[in-house]
């Protein structure tokens, strides 16, 4: 029981989480022709990180689905357990379910934790502009705010980044795992030891702390 | 004793009645060393520990629904000077346990990090516990507590008071609350604006730590030049007045909004921190909270008390109270003679524009010292009659006898009082109104606007027992070190992607961004993994620090980390300009405003690491305004970090909309 408990606080939101009023609760549809909520069922309480993307899209878009690709191989023990990955069409009109499955396979990205998602243009609209909306009154304002990035969302640390599609892999990990769960006090002593051996022998090997 | 809870500690104080309480044993305990070996044994783990309880959680007024979220309504009006303008209370040194070292102390729960540079020249003489956690905060006497994360849980956070030759290591411990309903971030990394130490103790804005871990940073209170000039550095790269804030890249906005920042000043045998006639002394007002004051400066907005609290906004944008030390609309008793104001913008975001005036309406004098804690030269009077070039305006409109302040720039100005009459009433204006403010219970000068004024000085006859006045202010305060031959020149070019046409969308979004010569359309994002720039140890550089790119509406306060520069030329359009005087000094942030750009040198030496860039427009530096330059010890390390150099060249897409 105690155990159930633990579960189900994993996947708690934040107290502060502005919920399904932000995020919208739109109904998508993934590569599978599920239907699922997106809030209720894709972001409450998870970490997940999101693009946006469409199934024709040569260039920027294909580039950043074989960056994400290994992104995900480096994360593979998380990825659908407390990390997920959407990637969400900015052209619902023209990528139907089937039309986003064709693309994952053909990429060979339709894996466990990574959802292909489409629906009504509308709410695909409202999503993309609530999401890259960067509380950053400046820039919020700004109705241009769109793809490209990759938004990294925690509604269960109710923390939200962003992290660029075209950076190195070791950044994007790193602006992941900024936004990882609020972590024990034990989890982050063996985190910092970890970290602690790179910057030693970084010291070592440059002189400074460089790579870490 | 019957076994209690730790959090019904109120009822165990009315219980144990006729004996001492928990609670006395504890505040007896902190006190008297004798009765703190008493303590463990009547007090829980977690009382013996001097924990308190953190103030409730705020409940947010603002709920950031909608895109853009609505606007909130104006902030409760308040009624002027009912407030006295108090000087931030002096850090008390203390002695840490365990005791500062030069490797991570691991065991003890410190953050990762390199060993500090130069730990066997300074070891620590002098050491401070800043512990960040939650506390109240009263911003005006009509206001309800409002919740703040601060230093040791004060608003604004206890002033360092330290001296020169003396290293100091200040331990910051992270206990800000796991789970907040802010829109904080409860993970920090403290920066010391613009100490000039290792980059370990430099708070870069990746290095940032959870709850529950500290990190000692060693400021070893040294001029820059170790490495030239031996012993203590180059005197003439004397500084004063630092300030040290939370650095958390993406959320240093946040984090400093809700308080996370406060004043450093270190005084030396020019300005010693006292205004006797000692040898090298200036003799300058000096007394700190007597006759020298930090002017913190921060705008904010408030919602209505609900539930005895009156929480902050988190806004920027439409912000109504503008907020003086910790205070909104102050009033402050100044005896006829010299004060000296240590002037800081802590942002995040807001620009200020002030002038003194007088009890008839007029501009009134005030004298600046220092720019960016540096000593001018010669001091400088700014007032109406001693011509705008005097202001720090370069294009216009022209601040005539005012200051502009951009965020993170300091300004030390000293005013005579002795020129008013006792009676007399003195207001330092903003440009900006507030909008919700009471009638004023004093008269105004003619032509003044109640919401313009941020503070408020009556001037009385100085009595017999303060500080007599100090003598006239040195016509030259200093002399500026000489600056070496110029091994590299560089640009940097500070840009906000461009936006698209109509019916298109930019892809990626537009960012604010760090250009590079050779870099793409867009330039650079904050990359914590990458150097934007790689510099060898020992050599100086001739940056261009440049705002006039593309079709630039914005104004950027860039600071540069590590070491002061001088400014060398000024723009506009591309058209060089004389340097404006307040901008011919020693600074850390040049202020470029559209079209213009600073031809900047400065000097990369006695230390090695990384060290950033940035616009310290804390809106801009989270949106990644911001990029990281190395110090590298040796050549070939300088060739290996060349070969990592941060690449950027992202090209903009202007999608068709759907």
């Amino acid at each position: 029981m105690e155990r159930r408990k633990l579960l189900s606080r994993l996947f708690e939101p934040h107290p502060a989480s502005p919920g399904a009023a932000r995020y919208t609760n739109a109904v998508l549809r993934t590569q599978n022709n599920k239907e699922v909520r997106f809030y209720d069922d894709l972001i409450r309480g998870k970490q997940v990180m999101v693009n946006f993307m469409y199934a024709e899209c040569q260039g920027a878009c294909s580039l950043t689905t074989q960056k994400l690709k290994r992104i995900y191989t480096q994360l593979k023990p998380r990825m659908g357990k407390d990390l997920f990955f959407y990637s969400i069409t900015i052209k619902p009109e023209d990528d139907t379910p089937a039309a986003m499955k064709h693309y994952a396979q053909m990429n060979k990205v339709d894996l466990p934790g990574w959802l292909f998602l489409t629906g009504d243009p509308f709410d695909v609209e409202t999503i993309r502009f609530r999401l890259f909306g960067m509380s950053h009154p400046g820039m919020d304002l700004d109705d241009a705010m769109h793809a490209g990035m990759l938004r990294i969302i925690n509604d269960g640390r109710n923390s939200w980044g962003m992290a660029q599609s075209f950076a190195s892999d070791k950044h994007i990990l790193k602006r992941i795992s900024w936004h990882d769960r609020q972590k024990s006090y034990g989890e982050l002593v063996k985190e910092y030891q970890a970290l602690q051996k790179l910057i030693d022998r970084d010291v070592k090997l440059y002189g400074y702390r460089r790579d870490v | 004793m019957p076994k209690t809870q730790a959090n019904d500690r109120p009822e165990i104080d009315e219980k144990i009645e006729g004996t001492i309480s928990r609670r006395s044993v504890l505040k007896i305990g902190a006190a008297a060393g004798a009765a703190g070996v008493l303590a463990p044994a009547l007090l829980s783990p977690k009382e013996a520990l001097a924990f308190e309880d953190p103030p409730a959680e705020p409940t947010r007024c603002d709920p950031q629904v909608g895109n853009p979220p609505p606007p909130q309504p104006d902030s409760p009006a308040t009624t002027p000077f009912m407030d006295n303008f108090t000087a931030p209370f002096p850090a008390v040194p203390t002695i840490l346990f365990p005791a500062p070292q030069e490797t991570q102390n691991q065991g003890a729960g410190e953050a990762p990090r390199a060993a500090h540079q130069r730990w066997n020249q300074f070891q620590p003489e002098v050491q401070y516990h800043m512990i960040a956690k939650a506390g109240l905060h009263k911003f005006h006497a009509e206001y309800a507590d409002t919740y703040i994360w601060g230093f040791n849980g004060r608003y604004p956070a206890p002033t360092v008071l330290n001296v020169y030759g003396h290293p100091t290591v200040v331990r910051f411990r992270n206990n800000l609350p796991l789970q907040t309903n802010t829109f904080g971030r409860n993970e920090i990394t403290i920066h010391l604006h613009n100490g000039h130490h290792g980059s370990e103790s430099d708070g870069f804005a990746g290095d940032f730590f959870g709850v529950g871990f500290w990190k000692d940073n060693l400021y070893p209170n040294c001029y820059a030049g170790l490495d030239a000039f031996g012993g203590n550095g180059d005197p003439k790269e004397k500084m004063g007045s630092f300030w040290f804030h939370d650095h958390r890249a993406e959320f240093t906005l946040n984090n400093n909004l809700l308080g996370l920042n406060g004043m450093f000043l270190v005084y030396d045998n020019t300005d010693p921190g006292h205004e006797f006639a000692t040898p090298g002394s200036l003799r300058l007002p000096g007394y700190y909270g007597i006759t020298d004051f930090p002017l913190i400066l921060t705008d904010k907005k408030f919602c209505a008390t609900v539930g005895g609290r009156t929480e902050m906004v988190n806004s920027i944008a439409g912000t109504d109270k503008w907020v003086v030390n910790g205070k909104i609309q102050p009033k402050m008793t100044v005896r006829r003679r010299k004060y000296r104001f240590r002037i800081l913008n802590t942002g995040p975001t807001k620009v200020w524009t002030l002038n003194l005036v007088n009890p008839d309406g007029s501009t009134g004098t005030m004298t600046c010292i220092a720019t960016d804690a540096n000593f001018l030269e010669h001091p400088l009077r700014i007032n109406a009659t001693d011509g705008a070039a005097n202001s720090n305006a370069t294009t216009a409109p022209i601040v005539a006898g005012g200051l502009k302040v951009a965020v993170a720039e300091r300004y030390d100005i000293i005013i005579d009082f002795s020129e008013y009459n006792a009676g007399d009433k003195v207001y330092l204006r903003e440009a900006a109104v507030q909008r919700t403010i009471n009638p004023s219970p004093d008269v105004l000068p003619p032509g003044l606007d109640i919401r313009n004024v941020i503070l408020q000085f009556n001037v009385v006859e100085r009595e017999w027992w303060f500080p007599p006045d100090t003598p006239a202010i040195p016509s030259t305060l200093c002399t500026y070190p000489t600056l070496p031959a110029t091994d590299n020149n560089f640009e940097w070019q500070f840009v906000r992607d461009p936006a698209c046409p109509a019916g298109t969308t930019p892809v990626p979004p537009r960012l604010f961004r760090v250009r590079r010569q050779g870099d793409g359309p867009l330039g650079c994002a904050f990359d914590a993994e990458h150097p934007a720039h790689a510099i060898l140890r020992g050599t100086t550089e001739e940056w261009l620090i440049n705002n006039n790119v593309g079709a630039s509406a914005w104004a950027h306060p860039i600071h540069i980390h590590f070491e002061e520069f001088r400014t060398l030329k000024r723009f506009v359009n591309g058209v060089e300009i004389p340097v404006p005087p307040l901008m011919s000094g020693r600074k850390d942030v040049t202020f470029v405003e559209a079209t213009q750009g600073s031809l900047i040198k400065m000097q990369f030496r006695d230390y090695n690491g990384r060290y950033l860039i940035h616009c310290h427009n804390m809106a801009h530096e989270d949106a990644f305004m911001m990029v990281r330059w190395d110090i590298c010890p040796d050549p070939a390390s300088l060739a290996a970090c060349q070969a990592e150099l941060q690449v950027c060249q992202e090209v903009q897409q202007c999608v068709p909309n759907p």
